[in-house]
């Protein structure tokens, strides 16, 4: 179950409207790297998860993510914030705008909806802390993009530490795969799946 | 054995093939004070790998809600490291401690500028769990 706390995990406070930054950032709310799926991806593993720690780390990163998914909405609003229609057309911001005028739509920055075939559930410890690790670095990478992309400080000061998270989850799976493989068989961890096999 | 220090982790001497390995982090120590961390956005100075090397400074996170969120930070991230560390009782007496000024601000913060949970509300006068700003509102005054 999950209790909503009424404040950010990490402030969001963006002076200047700048749809122009939106229209790329949004892809960190629906994008294939994005925050929605990353909460949807280790909170979903967590049910083929036999290890308790290991459901642990799951529950609470995949409850972090769903906190840094307000962050980026935070940030899309702002920056759409007051916008006027010539903003909405120099910025190259009008497709957005005449599907979904100033709301938050989780989608990529290409303008495809959210999609679940940008996670994976394979129900196999080994291969979704592989999967977890690997979508940690995806997401560094975006937000690395993004620091290249974007000349406001208020956005790139948000966006370094969402980045900065990226890099500790990582190593946090990183752990979690030593100790599951430290549980399986020591001559052969591809023995069974413990997820499965009993 | 002699231990790493804290930007190096220990990997076994001898490790099976077909497998990826992660240093485990040796301890919770050293650790940022808590408005440095979320600033950086870790507890930990090992784990601190900037893009390009540009950093936030903490000067911005002076406001009562910035206190609130630098005590929750400080917890998360213990929790973290915790989750795959359990028997660290350092970083387990740490996060306790972390816990009870965490609920000392909130109960604080809640009386002066509005509740953060639904909690909150328990003495609450009238039901301003209602009320703006939402946390992706950001208005200047209500003490963020």
């Amino acid at each position: 179950m999950f209790v909503y706390e009424k404040k950010l995990q990490y402030p969001v406070r963006i002076k200047n409207t700048n749809p122009a930054l939106a229209k790329f950032i949004i892809t960190q709310y629906g994008g294939p790297d994005g925050e929605l799926g990353a909460s949807l991806r280790y909170l979903s593993q967590r049910y083929a998860m036999p290890y308790p720690e290991l459901a642990a780390v799951l529950t609470d990163i995949g409850t972090e993510e769903l906190g840094h998914l307000e962050m980026i909405g935070a940030i899309v609003y702002q920056l759409t914030r007051n916008m006027t229609p010539e903003q909405i057309r120099k910025a190259g911001f009008d497709t957005y705008f005449v599907d979904h005028t100033a709301g938050i739509y989780p989608q990529f920055a290409s303008g495809t909806p959210w999609t679940a075939a940008t996670i994976a559930v394979k129900g196999d410890v080994i291969t979704d802390l592989s999967e977890d690790m690997a979508a940690e670095q995806k997401a560094r990478t975006t937000y690395d993009n993004i620091l290249r992309l974007s000349d406001d400080p208020d956005v790139n000061d948000v966006i370094r530490f969402l980045r900065a998270r990226e890099v500790v989850h990582y190593q946090r799976f990183g752990e979690a795969l030593r100790l599951a493989t430290e549980k399986m068989d020591q001559k052969n961890v591809y023995a069974v799946n413990p997820a499965f096999d009993k | 054995m002699e231990k790493c220090d804290y930007k190096n982790g220990m990997l076994p001497e001898c490790a099976p093939l077909a497998l990826a390995y992660t240093p485990m982090q040796q301890c919770s120590e050293p650790a940022y004070d808590g408005k440095m961390a979320l600033a950086r956005g870790t507890l930990f100075p090992g784990l601190d790998l900037p893009f390009m090397n540009m950093v936030n400074k903490p000067d911005n996170l002076s406001t009562p809600l910035c206190e609130l969120m630098v005590l929750d930070f400080v917890v998360q991230e213990l929790k973290l490291y915790l989750d795959t560390h359990a028997d660290d009782c350092e970083a387990f007496k740490m996060l306790q401690e972390c816990i009870r000024m965490s609920n000392e601000g909130r109960k604080r913060y809640a009386e002066l500028y509005g509740p953060i949970t639904i909690r909150d509300m328990e003495n609450a006068a009238t039901y301003d769990w209602i009320d703006a700003p939402w946390p992706w509102q950001h208005q200047s005054g209500k003490g963020d």
